[in-house]
């Protein structure tokens, strides 16, 4: 009788529960402590989970997943769409996608901008930089993955070795164009240019550890399982928009973007203006590709959703004209990428990933052709 | 801050818990209690806190004054401006768009220019239920049915108890006056295991059901044109168990943590869908708002009393009242109408309706309520007729996304809503088994809380 109400006792509601919320909660901590690289489906998520506040990514990482896979397939939880492809992520010791080796040598330029630039779905290899530095026979800084920032870029430079040289700010339509920073946000990003490299990674750490939950991911992957729009409605879909190409084969876009594809946007000159003044101060010159959306580049091609018979605002040709105009050097990648990607559709080749915003290495390769044929005046390698 | 998210299970709750069983003195634990409530509150506008502390300060000190104050003007004052100010503020916040809008409709109906421009106001979560907290508080005060508190720290505890702050249940002061006197002598374990009981079943029946259901309905209902008539009812159907299980789990939540703290809440849903009438359904279908509005708009407009007409006047201004209450838009005072319209029916055709068998009594209640769920779900008149189109005319069609998890969501939920008993009827000494079994199912919604933004309690909107 006696054991009878201790066994009771021990599985009272007011004594499990408690104790299960308590194991949850360190099971949760517990999970946080080694790297997140199991639970990502790509180097962009695992490598920029720990990443100090000075860098784009960790320090000295590698990255390897036979079965990566695109950022929009993932975000519309659609996993028929998947297109897995092998992604190789090397980071150097400041924490950007190069060899370990990058900095050993001045670069014939620095690249900036966003994830273009990092070459999110691509391996080490296929990224725009390297298949520039393979193309100029010199090195091509990556530098892609933070701000624009003078203060920044500058700091970089100076690490690297670039006393005088170039710097390339690859702007992808898809994106919000930066501002000029406020002047608490300018101190903010020479505090990061200045960061001890182990009081950052230390920081990074820390930080990564609160935000990134494993058992969050498992969670999220389990329920988008069901999610599947069979069981259960796919909450997920509203935020790609799948398209069907003339050649029968399928291609998602970014629904934020595809829906501010049609308003006529505004040319930031004068961000530009002022960038390139700042980097002339520190002896750098700038020169600015734009890179389209892979919505304008195969929309002519697209059956499904049928293009809006209204006249596209070409942006990115406006980008580039404006800016020469203000004396800017300027590159639009429209024509070669539109003009390589009608080309290879009838063979389905594509310059863009079916699955993802990005390009892929076919599309870095004519990216980077490109640029060395438009930027040739600035574009040279160092003694 | 959400009963259903991580950070109030980790970190909210436990704190709170250690330190006011650590703290001995009856201010101390209304000072906690009180401070836990704004920070709790905090985490949706901590701007409104100011809002709360106001209302919390303008009752306690009219509370003073009718205890201070024996003549009857003085008292009157004291009735009046609390409850005209706490009204006032919930009207500003809740109706001055909707008042807008409707003139700005009547206007264009009668071909008029004048339209006003719409506020950019955002309404306090919760602003309702701590709203009718400290009116309750001064109309029983200056009625004598309390008498109120000379402690601030008590009675701010009892406007910003985190439990009921934001979506009831709305707890009268006289419900709780008696165990907030006692909180210094409250005992820890005394009821933890009723107490994690209630807070368990109601995590589970928010996340495991509504929450299922919900996600279901909600985009089948937003493009709800494409509906067929079998899709139509059963989101209608689908969301009655919705919004019961939605709220009486987050009522179960509420209880559960009121025992945690020494604080018996009142029972607020007590197993609606076996009424036999909708009067009957009415009285069981979040009590603490339909006696409310019995006690503090019915029974002073007349209630029952004089003529007929007089008694279903008296009962339809309440049902519209307490519609506008639940949505400051068209289909929700139409929803109070309609509920209205039955109850004044259900009155003149009572003995007939009581010669039928119980079971179809039952059946014909809940038949009533859900198709009033069809205007009460609604986001326009328009949708109104839409729904009501679709489930009264044949419209055949693909079925939804979900329909088998739907039905089988409905059929557990229906199973237990109709025939089981509810969580005041039950004992909650479980065997070893059960308590396996609840935490099982517990430790499943721990895991869906990581995977899914905490889904807000349907209630909050009111």
């Amino acid at each position: 009788m006696e054991a009878s109400i201790r066994v009771k006792s021990r599985w009272a509601m007011g004594r499990v529960v408690p104790r299960l919320v308590l194991l949850a909660c360190l099971g949760d901590v517990g999970m946080r402590l080694p790297r997140v690289d199991p639970w990502s489906f790509r180097g962009w998520e695992a490598l920029s989970a720990y990443r100090s506040p000075a860098a784009p990514f960790e320090a000295n990482r590698r990255y390897d997943k036979p079965d990566s896979y695109g950022d929009l397939a993932a975000m519309g939880n659609l996993p028929e769409l998947r297109q897995y492809r092998p992604e190789l992520f090397t980071t150097d010791a400041l924490g950007f996608r190069n060899r370990a080796d990058a900095g050993s040598r001045p670069p014939a330029a620095i690249v900036v901008g966003d994830s273009f630039v990092v070459g999110s779905g691509v391996s080490d290899d296929e990224t725009v930089t390297s298949r520039l530095s393979a193309l100029l026979g010199c090195p091509v800084y990556n530098s892609g993955g933070i701000d624009p920032d003078p203060d920044r870029i500058l700091a970089l430079a100076r690490k690297l070795g670039l006393t005088r040289g170039l710097v390339v700010h690859q702007y992808a339509e898809d994106f919000e164009m930066p501002a000029a920073p406020s002047e608490g946000r300018r101190l903010y990003q020479r505090a990061l240019a200045a960061m001890d490299p182990r009081i950052g990674a230390l920081v990074g750490r820390v930080r990564g550890m609160l935000t990134v939950s494993p058992l969050q991911i498992a969670s999220e992957r389990a329920l988008k399982g069901l999610e599947d729009g069979r069981l259960l409605p796919n909450r997920y879909v509203g935020r790609v928009v799948r398209g069907r190409l003339a050649n029968g084969d399928p291609m998602l876009f970014l629904g934020y973007f595809f829906g501010k594809f049609y308003q006529k946007r505004e040319v930031p000159t004068a961000y530009w203006a002022w960038l390139q003044k700042e980097l002339r101060a520190g002896g750098l010159e700038l020169a600015v590709v734009i890179v389209p959306s892979a919505y304008r580049v195969y929309r002519p091609f697209l059956v499904e959703p049928k293009p809006r018979p209204e006249a596209v605002d070409d942006y990115p040709g406006r980008v580039e004209e404006e800016l020469r105009r203000a004396g800017i050097p300027a590159l639009n990648l429209t024509p070669a990428l539109s003009a390589s990607a009608a080309r290879r559709l009838p063979e389905r080749g594509y310059l863009y990933w079916r699955d993802d915003i990005h390009w892929n290495a076919e599309g870095t390769e004519v990216a980077a052709s490109a640029i060395r044929d438009g930027l040739r005046d600035q574009l040279r390698c160092r003694p | 801050m959400l009963f259903n998210s991580l950070p109030f299970l980790y970190l909210f709750l436990p704190i709170t818990y250690f330190v006011f069983w650590r703290l001995t003195s009856k201010t101390r634990r209304y000072v906690w209690l009180a401070i836990t409530g704004y920070v709790f509150y905090s985490f949706w506008n901590y701007k409104f806190c100011a809002l709360m502390l106001f209302s919390t300060l303008v009752s306690y000190l009219a509370g003073l004054g009718l205890l201070r104050w024996q003549d009857p003007l003085r008292r009157r004052l004291c009735l009046v401006i609390p409850v005209t100010l706490d009204l006032a503020l919930l009207g500003f916040f809740k109706y001055t768009n909707f008042v807008l809008t409707s003139v700005n409709g009547l206007s264009t109906w009668f071909g008029g220019q004048t339209q006003f421009a719409t506020l950019d106001i955002v309404l306090p979560v919760g602003i309702s239920f701590y709203t009718f907290h400290t009116v309750t508080y001064i109309v029983d005060s200056y009625q004598g049915r309390i008498t109120p508190t000379k402690s601030f720290s008590a009675f701010a505890s009892y406007v910003s108890l985190f439990p009921q702050l934001v979506a009831g249940p709305i707890v009268r002061f006289r419900q709780i006056s008696d165990d907030l006197g006692k909180i210094d002598r409250a005992e820890e374990t005394r009821d933890l295991d009723k107490a994690w009981s209630f807070f368990v079943m109601g995590m589970i029946k928010k996340v495991l059901i509504a929450d299922t259901i919900g996600g279901i309905i909600t985009p089948a209902l937003a493009s709800y044109t494409e509906l067929t008539t079998l899709g139509a009812w059963l989101c209608v159907l689908g969301f009655a168990y919705q919004v019961y299980y939605d709220f009486g789990g987050y009522s179960d939540m509420a209880v559960g943590l009121g025992y945690m703290f020494g604080l018996r809440l009142p029972q607020n849903f007590n197993s609606p869908f076996q009424a036999l009438n909708i009067a009957d359904f009415w009285r069981r279908w979040h009590i603490s708002m339909s006696s409310f509005f019995k006690d503090y708009v019915y029974i002073p407009l007349g209630g029952s009393r004089g003529s007929r007409w007089t008694a279903s006047r008296n009962l339809m201004v309440t049902m519209l009242l307490a519609g506008l209450w639940h949505g400051a838009n068209w289909p929700c005072v139409l929803w109070g109408g309609f509920i209205g319209l039955l109850l004044v029916v259900h009155g003149l055709i009572a003995p007939w309706w009581e010669r039928m068998p119980s079971w179809a009594q039952r059946a014909g209640t809940f038949f009533l309520f859900v198709v009033s769920l069809a205007i009460f779900r609604s986001d326009s008149l328009t949708m109104i007729g839409g729904m009501v189109g679709l489930m009264f005319s044949w419209h055949p069609g693909p079925n939804l996304v979900g329909i088998e998890v739907l039905t089988a969501a409905i059929l557990v939920g229906g199973a237990l809503a109709h025939f089981g008993p509810n969580t005041f009827e039950m004992e909650h000494r479980w065997t070893p088994s059960y308590v396996t079994g609840f935490a099982a199912l517990f430790g499943v919604c721990l895991f869906v809380l990581y995977g899914s933004a905490a889904a807000p309690f349907l209630y909050f909107q009111f």
